[in-house]
Parts: structure tokens; C-alpha cells; sequence
């Protein structure tokens, strides 16, 4: 450090150091203390980021709901036979029915065959059902 | 309420005052209050803060300070953390005030001991440093003041000021070549 550099720190570690004199600690201490008391809701509501955490999680959580209902509604009414078609072993012949029954007029439209010597849906056993329902998957 | 802590010979780091202060224990707000208040206000009277407002200034950083004390994870001392919030409140001050400038000293509160010759060549050395400090960036005057000032290393300013050693350390010779050409040293 060169004399210019160790007058210039010498000069800044008295910088304010009169003012600094003139400040009553005490009075200060009691009065930030006082100030404290008066406004601790305001500690409170700030210094607690759980608070925060638990708000955002919710927003982000509903956001997510909503997503997927929009989704899942979005798909429900075009591609209803592909979710069902998806896991046919678990579906029932009422169930199968149901399913196909929202198709019927997508069976219609597209001359999709049924098995030959049927003329209901509903004389068709669960195997049969599947059958046509994989056809329709292509 | 909390109970006072316990008075020992042997005084409590800040880290325990601290803790006890989120505890409920206004005394433990009140000693480090005691501790740090001066070295605050030196610290904010030479980054400009007009004396008429460094009380005032000196409680809102305290009041600062305590309320998000829970972001305060010992990453540097508690005094460093302290004077950067005190230039961020300074920083809102003169927003405020509408860049108030620094007033010069009332002669009834001037210091009226020593040498009145040598006391006026104080004053006129500190007087330059004041205004020289004015005109520097803010990054550059706050390292200069915790560096030369507080005697702080640049490690400790660095954690402080959310920035790396290396860079406090060239903010300072920045400040320091600065200073030098302003105050004609």
C-alpha cells in the first residue's frame, strides 16, 4: 500500500465517525424495539415462506386439475373407444356394450361389420364383443 | 413471551442474540441494536446519508434487518449483512427524499475540541472523500466503505454483497484509482 492509499483509508475510518457519536443508542435500540412491538403482524405475515410454499403448491395443484380435466374431457368425447379398447380384459360384456353403444353410430357411418349372423349387439358374448372392438382399432 | 436471555460475563455471539430475538426476545433485538447501531451509522454517513435523517435511517434498517432476519443464514457476519441493508435503505431513502443532497454540518453540533486548524483540514479531507464518494456507482463506494472504512475482507464484503471476491476486490481498486483522481490525493 503506497502513503496515497494509506491517507485515503485514513481519511474514510473517520468518515462519519462524528455523526456516529452523536447517535443515542440507547434511545435508538428502545425506539426499534418499540417499533418492533407496534408492527409485528407485518414480521409475521413476511417471515413466513411455509405460508408461501403451501399457496403456490395449491395454485400449481388446482392448475394441474384443471389441465387434466380439459384434457381428459377434450378426449372423452372423439376417442372414448381408444381409452376403453386400450384394456379390454377388464372391461365386462355390460361394460363392452356401453362402450360400443356410443359407437354405434361411428359403426354405422363407417359400415363397420359385425360378425356374420348377428344382428343385435346384445346377443353378442364378451369374446365377440372384443372382437369388434379390436377391429375397430385397426 | 420469551425470557431475557441469561446475562454472563462472557457476551453472546450475535448468532445467539439473533436467535433468541426470533425467539421473542426484545432484549436480545435491543443489544444488537447497542452493538451495531455506530459502526451503522458511520457506515451510512459516509455513503451520504444526511445527518438530520441517520437516526431515522440507522431504525429502518434495523427494522429491516429483524423482520427478514430469517434470510439471514450466517453466510457472513451479522454486522456486513447489516450494512448492506442499511445501503439499500439509504438507496430507498434518496428516492424518497428526491436525491436529496448531503447538508452541511450545523456549526452547533460540529465538534469544537483540538486544534482548530488541524480539525479544518480534517473536515476538508473528509468533506472531499464525501463528495467523491457521491459520484462513484453504488457496488463501487458500498466495498470501498466496508473495505476501507469498516475493515472488512474482501471475502466477508463479497458474501455480503452477493458478489465474488475477485470482483469486490476490483470494485475497490476501481473506487480507490477513482477517489484519488477526485479528491486530487
Amino acid at each position: 500500500m503506497n502513503d496515497d492509499d494509506a491517507q485515503l483509508q485514513d481519511i474514510a475510518k473517520r468518515l462519519g465517525a462524528r455523526a456516529a457519536e452523536r447517535l443515542d443508542v440507547d434511545q435508538t435500540a428502545r425506539a426499534v424495539v418499540e417499533r418492533l412491538r407496534e408492527q409485528p403482524a407485518a414480521r409475521s405475515a413476511w417471515v413466513q415462506p411455509a405460508w408461501l410454499r403451501i399457496a403456490a403448491a395449491l395454485v400449481i395443484l388446482a392448475g394441474g386439475v384443471f389441465a387434466l380435466r380439459q384434457v381428459w374431457s377434450g378426449t372423452s368425447d372423439g376417442h372414448a373407444a381408444h381409452f376403453v379398447a386400450d384394456d379390454l380384459r377388464d372391461l365386462s360384456a355390460d361394460q363392452l356394450r356401453d362402450v360400443l353403444a356410443t359407437l354405434d353410430e361411428t359403426l354405422t357411418r363407417d359400415s363397420t361389420a359385425l360378425p356374420d349372423g348377428t344382428a343385435e349387439m346384445d346377443e353378442l358374448d364378451a369374446q365377440q364383443l372384443r372382437a369388434v372392438l379390436r377391429s375397430l382399432e385397426g | 413471551m420469551a425470557q431475557p436471555h441469561p446475562v454472563s460475563a462472557e457476551p453472546l455471539p450475535d448468532a445467539a442474540l439473533i436467535a433468541a430475538w426470533q425467539g421473542g426476545d426484545e432484549q436480545a433485538a435491543a443489544e444488537l441494536v447497542g452493538r451495531h447501531a455506530r459502526a451503522l451509522a458511520r457506515f451510512l454517513a459516509g455513503a451520504g446519508a444526511p445527518e438530520a435523517d441517520l437516526d431515522d435511517l440507522v431504525q429502518d434498517t434495523f427494522i429491516r434487518a429483524f423482520r427478514s432476519v430469517g434470510r439471514f443464514r450466517g453466510q457472513c457476519q451479522f454486522r456486513t449483512w447489516l450494512l448492506a441493508i442499511g445501503g439499500n435503505a439509504l438507496k430507498d431513502h434518496g428516492r424518497r427524499a428526491n436525491r436529496r443532497q448531503v447538508m452541511p454540518l450545523d456549526e452547533s453540533v460540529r465538534d469544537s475540541r483540538g486544534d482548530p486548524h488541524q480539525l479544518a483540514e480534517v473536515r476538508e479531507a473528509e468533506t472531499r472523500l464525501t463528495a467523491g464518494l457521491k459520484v462513484l456507482p453504488r457496488l463501487q463506494r458500498e466495498v470501498f466503505l466496508l473495505r476501507a472504512q469498516q475493515g472488512f475482507e474482501y471475502e466477508e464484503i463479497a458474501a455480503a454483497l452477493a458478489t465474488t471476491p475477485g470482483a469486490a476486490r476490483v470494485h475497490y481498486h476501481h473506487a480507490v484509482r477513482r477517489l484519488k483522481e477526485l479528491i486530487e490525493l
